[in-house]
């Protein structure tokens, strides 16, 4: 599209090559400034290959020793499998519960007649104002009282309501053609019935959508699980990665080592981001409106 | 005894009174057409009907049921809408049975059956297993009158079903509509802002304007015996001309005066009251005929053209007497430019007189309206 | 948006369908946050274990505490750096992508994904490649322009670390919005400006940037909150504060008031400011947002 418009634009003025370079230098541009974001991540995967020595040697770039033991080791004897799976369960549960209690919650907006709508769509979004770190001192003595401490409830049980989710289903369900719900009126189509045939099934992008933001935001949390879960072995794996770096061998920080760990938990938002990525776009491009 | 009765029906949406007290029978097995332009109330008494739309004062019945409140479902009223309103992930076949399996009242078997029969009957059995994304507009709308038809209901609505066809289809469609009618005899509200189509449809017309109804009739009488200006301008294409004129007695006839013409009124009862009178002339631009057409003796009158539009069949002349524009239509190939003055006549037979307020006082036509459905114009 | 009539009308069912999300919300958002208020006015003591009223000495503790004084200056420069970092290098990136790409999204997989980056891995890869004596990036910086990256003894350079940190974990995100947001203009309004022969730059600020600066409205808040809020982890990870309180950002210090020396009515009263913080930013997007409503669909 671009360079038809462009070459259309051109020939009619005698500065095609102007453009054709422009474009070329267009090019190199973007390439570098990707190649330029990308370039710590590159340098962390060759790096997690190092031995602390190889390491130490600053100038040295290239792939070193240790293969993949290093990813062996901070799965295993450090720990990170567990803790990758922790992170990972919470991330589900999240997901999942967002998703559903969100579902619900639009369905009752958008579908139902009853008194103080507005005043209850007013409750869930004002939530937005309250970020963990604002209510983190009574939240934690809460967890402390419901002997949730160092359990996957904590660290899910707050997350799973959300005024984002909650306003982006609702704007979804609002541009369902009005004459769709008239036809399941007139048919007497049940709220239940209605959700699961026709509400899911019209909404799937939109679902996708919420999956990737929550599962890569759950996925992120750190201040709260630090603040929430002391035992180690229920710990999830950004707070992990913390552990690693007291990581040393003979006196040298394990930077390899830590440097897998960095990927290890990495790759699975990364994975998600990069196989949804046509279903997060399009729930932002609602979420901004 | 008619199947709906709509008696003062009334709708408000907050300050806005939508529609302003309808009275109106329907029959059984009459296809009924409610038309007028863009905003007049026609959807808004289609959803009363359908229960779609809570009703804000006034009584509708329903095979003498008074139905006010009753749910839509149970009201046994099917409905198509103007973008088809099929449920975009189900097949054809899914969307047609969807209703009637979440009414659970329904065997499979029986719903097979209805299935069957009302793909045989819109002739769509090799769409079935299609999604609304891979039919074309027309086939669209077929499931969505099968999605209608299977419920065998009693009363079928339909709300400019196929206002998003394009022109041709339109026509098509039209002429399948109302053979489905003729077949199923099902009682039938069909609504559209299209003229054509209700006059071609219906078995009786309701014109509507601004929430209230202005006549109901036969679609000849209405093109015939409009009760009002707005009829008068709504039904027919292109519209009715209308110029003010004085109604004056001379020498025992009764003429109608203008800049620009005098016409004589054949007599006729109900013209005393006009006399002295200003009043509206109307006559179609069909009923104008260029003198050459018409016989030696018959009266002309001066007029100027100012604007030609070659219809092909016709040719649309806007034109210009005694300060009025008027409308008129002439043979296809008539040798006349902008600017030219031609003689024409009125067809004494057409011709339309409305008082001050609107309402028709007369029509020069020997033949009286049938039925004679009183306008609502208090 | 449609109207419709709604299909449904028992209260009793609609709020039962709203009972999961309020009760989460109001056991977990809505009474934190109200007992964040009360515990702002109390002064607690012996390790948390007892507690009496103060009314609002906390918030005049804090008022008048160089410390938090300090932080607080520190974080609204550190959210200033981020935003404003932020913005010209995304705004860059993505209008190079529109540029090349209107209409594919061939390279922007490779643009957005620092969106899906935690912060936590974001922070100890840099931390590591940005390491004063073992960094290659530091290393190669010092070859090519002399300049020392001693960021754990500087504290201007710590600051700066830190904010590159945040500044490269956010451009996945703000990439993602300004590159639909040039997306949606419509071709017709740049058309006649490209036939004149503007060239790229003067196209960028003088017709890009005007029309897509609801955008970027929202992205200075999005991004202010997130300098305030999702910053932890780096300065957990990498200053814990320093050096001498360099990066002791407002969310660092709370966490550390209240988690590490039980001030929990002060640690409650920085909550209550870091939520009028959030308030204002949002109604500030708010009013921003209705004021270009005329912009959207
Ligand atoms: N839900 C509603 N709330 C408020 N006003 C409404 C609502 N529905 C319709 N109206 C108003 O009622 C009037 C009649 O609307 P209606 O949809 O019946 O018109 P219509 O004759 O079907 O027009 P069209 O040919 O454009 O479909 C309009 O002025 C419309 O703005
Ligand atoms: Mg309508």
């Amino acid at each position: 599209m671009a360079t038809n418009t462009e070459s259309t634009a051109a020939t009619a003025r005698p500065e095609l090559s102007d453009y054709l370079s422009d474009d070329l230098v267009i090019h190199g541009l973007l390439v570098f400034s990707i190649v330029l974001m990308g370039l710590p991540l590159i340098l962390a995967v060759v790096m997690s290959t190092q031995t602390p020595s190889e390491v130490y040697e600053v100038t040295n770039v290239g792939i070193g020793s240790q293969g993949l033991a290093n990813y062996q080791t901070a799965l295993g004897e450090y720990n990170l499998g567990q803790y990758m799976w922790n992170s990972f369960v919470m991330a589900s549960i999240i997901v999942v519960g967002k998703v559903a209690l969100s579902l619900l919650a639009a369905l009752a907006l958008v579908y139902y007649r009853f008194p103080y709508e507005r005043a209850v769509f007013m409750f869930i979004l004002l939530t937005l104002l309250l970020p963990v770190p604002v209510r983190i001192v009574p939240l934690f003595q809460l967890m402390a009282d419901l002997g949730w401490a160092n359990s996957m409830l904590s660290i899910t049980g707050p997350y799973i309501a959300s005024a984002t989710a909650v306003f982006l289903f609702r704007q979804h369900f609002m541009s369902i053609p009005a004459s769709l719900v008239d036809n399941a009126r007139l048919d007497g189509v049940g709220p239940f019935t209605f959700l699961v045939k026709v509400l899911i099934p019209m909404s799937k992008g939109m679902i996708a959508g919420v999956s990737v933001i929550t599962f890569i935001y759950a996925w992120n949390q750190y201040l709260w699980p630090l603040v929430v879960i002391s035992a180690q072995e229920k710990q999830v794996v950004q707070v992990g990665i913390r552990y690693l770096q007291g990581a040393s061998q003979s006196g040298l920080t394990q930077w390899g080592l830590i440097m897998a760990g960095a990927v290890l938990a990495l790759i699975p938002p990364l994975l998600v981001l990069v196989v949804l990525h046509r279903p997060l776009l399009k729930t932002f491009a609602i979420q901004q409106k | 005894m008619s199947h709906i009765q709509l008696d003062d029906l009334r709708k408000r949406f907050g300050d806005v009174e939508a529609v302003r007290g309808i009275d109106l029978e329907i029959e059984k097995g009459e296809f009924l057409v409610l038309v007028g332009p863009s905003g007049c109330g026609k959807s808004t008494t289609l959803r009363m009907l359908a229960g779609l739309e809570d009703i804000s004062e006034g009584e509708l019945r329903i095979a003498d049921e008074r139905v006010n409140g009753v749910a839509p479902k149970n009201r046994n009223v099917a409905m198509v809408f103007q973008n088809y309103a099929l449920y975009p992930h189900m097949t054809a076949a899914e969307n047609m049975k969807f209703g009637m399996k979440s009414a659970g009242d329904y065997g499979d078997d029986e719903i097979e059956r209805r299935l069957d029969r009302a793909a045989d009957i819109l002739d769509i059995p090799e769409l079935m297993e299609r999604k609304p994304g891979e039919l074309s507009g027309g086939e669209r709308q077929r499931v969505a009158i099968g999605r209608a038809l299977v419920r065998e209901p009693e009363v079928f609505l339909l709300d400019e079903p196929l206002s998003n066809l394009d022109a041709k289809l339109r026509v098509q469609m039209r002429a399948e509509l109302l053979k489905l009618h003729q077949e199923l005899q099902t009682t039938t509200v069909y609504v559209t802002h299209d003229q054509t189509e209700a006059m071609t449809l219906g078995d009786r017309v309701a014109v509507l304007d601004a929430g209230q109804l202005q006549q109901v009739a036969e679609p000849q009488e209405l093109y015939d015996f409009p009760a009002n200006r707005f009829v008068a301008e709504f039904i027919g294409n292109p519209a009715m001309n209308l110029v003010p004129v004085d109604v004056v007695e001379d020498g025992g006839e009764v003429r109608a005066e203008h800049e620009g013409f005098s016409v004589g009124l054949p007599d006729q009862a109900g013209l005393d009251d006009a006399v002295g009178q200003s009043a509206h002339f109307g006559i179609r631009p069909e009923d104008v005929s260029l003198a050459g057409n018409l016989p030696a003796d018959a009266p002309t009158h001066e007029i100027t053209v100012s604007v030609t539009e070659p219809l092909g069949e016709s040719l649309l002349m806007h034109c210009d007497v005694g300060g009025d524009e008027i409308q008129v239509k002439a043979e296809p190939r008539a040798e006349i430019r902008p600017g030219d003055d031609i003689e024409v006549g009125f067809d004494e037979e057409r011709l339309h007189l409305f008082d001050q307020s609107g309402d028709a006082v007369y029509h020069s036509t020997s033949a009286t309206p049938k039925t004679s459905e009183a306008p609502l114009t208090e | 948006m449609t109207e419709f009539t709604k299909p449904f009308d028992s209260s009793w069912q609609a709020y039962l369908l709203l009972v999961p999300t309020f009760a989460v919300l109001i056991a977990f958002l809505y009474y934190p946050a109200v007992e964040t208020f009360r515990l702002s006015l109390y002064q607690t003591l012996l390790l948390g274990t007892q507690k009496a009223f103060v009314g609002l000495e906390n918030f005049k503790i804090l008022a008048t505490s160089p410390e938090y004084q300090r932080s607080f200056v520190i974080s609204f420069a550190f959210a200033a750096f981020v935003v404003v970092g932020t913005l010209v290098v995304s705004l860059f990136v993505s209008y190079l992508l529109f540029e090349v790409s209107r209409g594919t999204s061939s390279y922007l997989v490779a643009a957005i994904w620092p969106y899906a980056l935690p912060t936590a891995v974001a922070a100890t890869v840099l931390m590591f490649l940005m390491h004063p004596t073992l960094g290659v990036i530091t290393h190669y910086l010092e070859a090519l322009t002399g300049i020392e990256l001693d960021w754990f003894t500087s504290g201007p350079l710590a600051f700066v670390v830190v904010g590159l940190v945040a500044i490269w974990k956010q451009l996945g995100y703000n990439i993602i919005f300004l590159v639909a947001a040039l997306n949606n203009i419509p071709e017709t309004l740049t058309e006649s400006a490209k036939l004149d022969g503007v060239g790229r730059l003067k196209m960028l600020y003088k017709v890009y940037v005007p029309l897509i600066s609801p955008t970027m409205v929202f992205l200075v808040v999005m991004d202010t909150i997130y300098a305030f809020f999702q910053t932890f982890p780096m300065v957990d990870l990498m200053t814990s504060g320093g050096p001498s309180g360099a990066t002791n950002l407002l969310i660092y210090k709370l966490y550390r008031d209240a988690f590490e020396f039980n001030s929990l009515g002060k640690a409650s009263a920085e909550s209550i400011i870091l939520f009028v913080i959030v308030a204002i930013l949002m109604y500030v997007q708010l009013r921003v947002s209705e004021s270009y409503t005329h912009y959207g669909a």
